[in-house]
């Protein structure tokens, strides 16, 4: 009589990850399980001493309930035989350390082979830190808030990077290890308003840059021999920058991307293709560029909202925040509406969005894709929280909670968010660095 | 053609238009010649056939069958006639030629000639019209000559030969031979142009030959009865007196081989003379047709339809594709002195128009009562009828209407105007009885002046509320008291409107999209009411001025403070400056203080330079060009040292606290309204120039905000309760808006410079809330 009872479904169970395959037959499993019961008779069918935990996906969407509950939302019978795809579950982010900054954190960027994290800030600061929560370095030059940080090049003994901020200048660092010394490589002007975010191409020749004044800029990242811009000295701020150095070489732009009709939010290169460029702004467009030929190849352009025909699936929203994947040639982009849209640069088509990720509260500025996964990716939001989402769920998959505030106050914005090798980093209001563990 | 020839032809017109005027033609065989114009019409080639036929009996006559005829002395004149009929074409065409030609110039100037032009004229006239339509004669009917020309052509008639001759050239040598020769030929042109065909029809008449009247004349023995001559050799006398003989006469036994030699025997017959005639087969098919009783003509349908050639129906096209006489385009000389001398009257004053009488009706319907239906017309109202007589109206009511005598006093005690009704039934025995109603003309008299005095007019109010209800339907429009009985007259006001329809229809929240929905971001920073912001043309930065002493500005999308500018007073009021190539904007600071600032943030030193530039152009000549009494109104003035470092560039003060700023869309000029300063209460600043002025004398009401249109040089000014628009390049008050509220507190202009919009004292208060809010509108 209890046979009866228990309904059982006709599964087999089938990976694409090759130390975990078992074999490929059809074995009856009780209905009413879920995810940590399949991963149980997974773990049982291996016969590996120290379980692992799966997921378990059906026709590429992740199961959040039990076997019955989906057959019945699917309106599938029991007598089906379903195929449940099982993946090595991700572990929920654990929080590692946060390091203190004096202001608001605009940036963020890990290396992970140095465990160095390389922060913009508020205060006009550049820092770099180590694992242990030391402030390595402090770059001091900049006369206005940080936006944007990038690593241009990191070996044994020195780092190099870029940072750009809002008096409209990009400067280059260099930090040498060894003898803890820092130095302004040169200084990129050309901007007409604040630069918003700084890109550097897999090559590391060049590095792109995106600003508010609707440009996109190219430079090459040598070093140049002597001035290249007639430095306009403004009487006003030659006078405030007293500590300005003379020797900082000035750099012009090796070409202007235009064709932005707002300001230029973020920028991205192409993580294979150095020449392909893509860029998001606040004319509602992700556009993508070829670099060679300065032209913009193609727009994801979504304009004004129609209500009549209420397509929702284009974007219509300000892009705040673009990210491309290595492994799964996406981009993500976050936007105002409170969304992340997943697009394929690579497709014609001008609108489709291939998946809109609907969770956050608030404005999603900042994305950022796995380095190791081609499903998973980051996201980061003013309503505090960051959000980890696996592409084959619409639902995220671990959210990482705001920090506590007093009753009242608004919650802390989050402005950045960085996945680098096992690492969430992310950085806002609360003037916190953030490190999470995020181990798959 | 030899001028003279040209010359003759008309005159051989005349001759022949006279000649066929005394043809007798058409009398003499009415029978068989068809309709005229039957003839005419149906085929153009016939005058030619015709023609050769006429000529042919002078020629050939001895050779067709013999036959004498006695045609052929009047067939010369016709002949001519219809040969000279063509020249009479001919000249006609030149003669018209030649009036085409002179269409232009009017013949009134040579009045020697004119009566004998006119006499040209009216015999061309004449010519063209015989010889186009012969009948004109015979039915006159469509003559439509006048006067005038009818007499002329009257006259021509008589003398018509008399002109022949006299209009032979001196010299003339054509004779006869010649002229006929000159016939021929004309023929044979008329034949190879084809033209006018149809008018060489007419009566040459080639049916002569066949004519069974001139049959007898061919006898040349006269008429005599043969039988006389049975006992002589001959037969009779020729003209010349010579006998006649008779035929040979062959015996039988010829006459049978004859008889049997000549396929033609049975149809050859002898005639008076006794020579034999072989009838033809139409000849034959005459007999044949004669044994039957048939209508010898074989062309002949006696049953054709008729056609009414001449009906009063006027014809849209003519039936003569003659050309339009020359008289047709000329206009009548008679006529128009006839009308001078009537408009020369009238001028004169001697011919008076006849003064119309006014008909005055002799009599009026005394019966016209008001139960005539009148045009419908909305404000009419009829007259309310009298009420009908009733039972106890009756001389002899049934008892019961009859009132008992304490119902008899009750009624006597009333007052009359209070009675219900005015009469007491009363009975009598017959209707002869019944004595006169003492109070008629009273009542009648009454009731005129109830219908007078009380006008009915429907007074539809105008008032329809704006507010969103409708206070009453019902109204009493005016009492009409007659004799005893009060009328009151309800209606409705003709408003049937549905209260719900007058509520103004709200557009779903869909439609109003991006609509304000989200809080997304909030600016944390002030710690008292803010009272102003302002967000820069570029829409990165935000500026909001509190009651904190502070001015902040903010990056919009990350809600971050850039800069705080501590004033000492109170920001009442932030305007950026809508340039996008200057950076700057204005505050206003307490009582009447308003400072220009660029901001040090956010900023390119080009652009910060250019707005440097710009700001402190008027401070050159600043001194000494300002009169007096724009200096009492503001006063421009350099910020302190300390203050430049903090951004400031100009400082105007006001003499009252300014309320508002809003700059005009290049940047330049800048209106401030301070609605407590008076007829200062609005002024507008050059910020390149340091000038200040003041637009208006003189204004009505508070004034509480003032605005430049986006694109035209218009300045809207609000009060309370009016919205002023001037135009600033005529300085002259183009219309006065009418809002109905009682207080209107913003305003703001579509950017595309359409459309106003007016925010009332309701939305005023969303600004005054501690927090700045920037709702999600990107």
């Amino acid at each position: 009589m209890s046979q009866e009872e228990v309904t059982q479904v006709q599964v087999r169970f089938v990976t694409q990850q090759r130390k975990y395959a078992v074999i490929d037959s059809a074995i009856l499993v009780p209905a009413r399980l879920k995810r940590y019961g399949l991963s149980e008779i997974v773990n049982h069918l291996l016969g590996s001493e120290n379980p692992v935990p799966f997921d378990f996906l059906i026709e590429g969407q992740f199961l959040r309930t039990s076997l019955s509950e989906y057959l019945e939302n699917a309106g599938l019978s029991t007598e089906n035989l379903i195929t449940i795809e099982y993946v090595e579950s991700m572990l929920p982010p654990t929080p590692m350390s946060s390091f203190q900054h004096d202001d608001w954190i605009s940036s963020v960027k890990g290396f992970s082979q140095h465990s160095l994290f390389l922060t913009g800030s508020y205060d006009n600061y550049v820092r770099i830190w180590n694992t242990s929560g030391e402030c390595v370095s402090t770059f001091r030059d900049h006369t206005a808030p940080v936006k944007d940080v990038a690593w241009l090049e990191v070996d044994e003994t020195q780092a190099t990077c870029l940072s750009a901020s809002q008096d409209q200048s990009v400067l280059a660092w260099q930090y040498s290890f060894s003898s803890d010394d820092q130095t302004v490589l040169y200084e990129c002007k050309g901007h007409k308003a604040s630069v918003e975010s700084v890109a550097v191409d897999p090559s590391k020749q060049h590095f792109a840059t995106a600003s508010w004044d609707s440009t996109i800029k190219i430079w090459t990242s040598s070093i140049p021999t002597e001035d290249e811009t007639d430095y306009v000295e403004d009487a006003r701020h030659k006078r405030r920058k007293t500590h300005k150095t003379d020797d900082r070489k000035s750099k012009s732009a090796a070409s202007t991307l235009e064709g932005h009709v707002g300001p230029v939010s973020s920028v991205v290169f192409d993580s294979q293709d150095a020449n392909a460029l893509y860029s998001g702004g606040w004319d509602h467009s992700v556009r993508i560029w070829d670099v060679e030929q300065r032209v913009n190849v193609s727009t994801k352009v979504m304009t004004n909202h129609d209500v009549n025909t209420n397509r929702i699936q284009n974007c219509e929203k300000v892009v705040y925040g673009i990210a491309h994947s290595p492994h799964s040639k996406l981009l993500a982009s976050g936007h105002a509406d409170k969304t992340v849209r997943l697009w394929d640069p690579r497709a014609d088509d001008v609108t489709v969005v291939k998946l809109t990720l609907i969770s956050h509260t608030l404005w999603v500025p900042t994305v950022s894709w796995s380095p190791t996964s081609a499903y998973m990716l980051v996201s980061g939001s003013y309503d505090g929280t960051c959000k980890l989402w696996d592409i084959r769920s619409k639902a995220p998959v671990y959210t990482i909670a705001a920090p506590l505030v007093a009753k009242g106050e608004a919650t802390k914005k989050v402005f950045t968010v960085d996945w680098e090798g096992e690492r969430i980093l992310s950085g806002g209001e609360d003037c916190q660095l953030r490190i999470h563990s995020a181990k798959m | 053609m030899s001028p003279a020839q040209k010359k003759k032809f008309p005159q051989k017109d005349c001759s022949s238009s006279t000649m066929k005027r005394v043809r007798p033609v058409p009398k003499a065989a009415p029978a068989l010649q068809p309709p005229p114009k039957a003839n005419k019409k149906p085929n153009a080639t016939k005058p030619f056939v015709s023609v050769a036929i006429a000529r042919a009996p002078s020629t050939t006559i001895g050779k067709s069958n013999g036959r004498p005829s006695a045609s052929i002395t009047p067939k010369r004149p016709l002949k001519q006639q219809s040969n000279s009929l063509e020249h009479g074409e001919d000249s006609d065409d030149e003669e018209f030629g030649d009036v085409t030609i002179d269409m232009g110039s009017d013949e009134e100037g040579d009045d020697d000639s004119e009566q004998e032009g006119d006499d040209e004229d009216f015999e061309d006239e004449e010519d063209f019209e015989g010889s186009g339509n012969d009948e004109q004669e015979v039915f006159p009917i469509g003559e439509d000559d006048d006067e005038k020309s009818e007499v002329n052509s009257a006259g021509r008639e008589e003398d018509g030969s008399e002109t022949e001759e006299d209009d032979y050239m001196p010299g003339d040598s054509l004779d006869e031979e010649e002229l006929k020769e000159e016939d021929l030929e004309k023929v044979a042109m008329s034949n190879d142009n084809g033209a006018y065909k149809k008018k060489l029809l007419p009566e040459i008449d080639p049916v002569y030959d066949s004519d069974s009247s001139t049959e007898d004349v061919t006898n040349t023995v006269g008429n005599i009865p043969l039988e006389w001559y049975n006992d002589y050799p001959h037969i009779g006398y020729d003209l010349d007196g010579k006998k006649v003989l008779r035929p040979a006469k062959g015996d039988e036994l010829e006459k049978f081989l004859a008889t049997m030699d000549d396929p033609d025997t049975w149809r050859s017959v002898t005639d008076r003379e006794g020579k034999e005639v072989v009838l033809n087969d139409e000849e034959l098919d005459i007999i044949r047709r004669l044994q039957e009783g048939a209508i010898p003509d074989a062309g002949y349908d006696p049953y054709e339809p008729t056609v009414e050639w001449f009906t009063s129906k006027v014809e849209v096209m003519p039936l003569t594709a003659k050309p339009e006489p020359k008289r047709r385009f000329v206009p009548s000389k008679w006529e128009a002195k006839t009308i001078m001398k009537i408009v020369r009257a009238i001028r004169e004053g001697r011919i008076v128009p006849r003064k119309t009488t006014a008909q005055k009706p002799s009599y009026y319907n005394l019966w016209t009562n008001d139960d005539k239906p009148r045009e419908d017309h909305i404000m009419h109202i009829p007259a309310p009828k009298m009420r009908l007589p009733e039972h106890d109206e009756s001389y002899n009511p049934p008892a019961e209407y009859l009132p008992t005598e304490k119902e008899r006093q009750e009624w006597e005690a009333t007052d009359r105007e209070d009675r219900p009704r005015n009469y007491l039934p009363m009975k009598y025995s017959s209707l002869r009885s019944v004595p006169a109603y003492n109070r008629f003309i009273q009542e009648r008299f009454e009731r005129c002046l109830d219908l007078y005095l009380a006008p009915r007019v429907r007074k539809n109010r105008a008032c329809i509320p704006s507010c969103y209800y409708l206070y009453s339907f019902g109204r009493i429009l005016s009492t009409i008291s007659h004799n005893t009985t009060t009328f009151l007259f309800y209606w409705n006001q003709q408003l049937n409107i549905d209260p719900e329809s007058l509520i103004p229809k709200l557009p779903s929240p869909k439609d109003l999209q991006p609509f304000p929905s989200t809080l997304s971001l909030t600016f944390i920073g002030h710690t008292n009411r803010i009272r102003c912001f302002s967000i820069d043309p570029t829409g990165l930065y935000l500026l909001s001025g509190s009651d904190d002493n502070t001015l902040r500005m903010w990056e919009i999308t990350t809600g971050r403070c850039l800069h705080t500018w501590n004033v000492d007073d109170i920001v009442h009021f932030v305007a950026w400056n809508p340039n996008r190539d200057l950076w700057c904007f204005a505050a206003s600071v307490g009582h009447g203080r308003v400072v220009v600032i660029s901001p040090p943030e956010a900023c390119s030193p080009e652009l910060a330079a250019v707005t440097d530039v710009y700001l402190r152009a008027g401070f050159a000549p600043i001194q000494g060009s300002v009169d007096g009494e724009k200096d009492k109104a503001v006063k421009w003035a350099k910020p302190t040292e300390q203050e430049e470092e903090d951004g400031y560039r100009l400082v105007i003060q006001h003499s009252q606290s300014v309320k508002q700023i809003t700059w005009h869309r290049k940047g330049d000029y800048f209106a401030t309204v301070a609605p407590d300063a008076q007829n200062l209460a609005v002024l507008i600043h050059q910020t390149t120039k340091h000038q200040t002025q003041s637009p208006f004398k003189k204004l009505k009401g508070l004034v509480q905000r003032a605005l430049f249109h986006p694109i035209k040089p218009i300045f809207f000014v609000a009060t309370q309760r009016y919205v002023r628009v001037y135009n600033l390049m005529k300085q002259e008050l183009v219309k006065t808006l009418q809002t109905g509220v009682k207080w209107v507190s913003s305003l703001d202009i579509h950017p595309g410079g359409r459309r106003q919009c007016h925010y009332w004292e309701l939305l005023q208060t969303v600004m005054l809330v501690r927090y700045g809010f920037v709702f999600n509108f990107v």
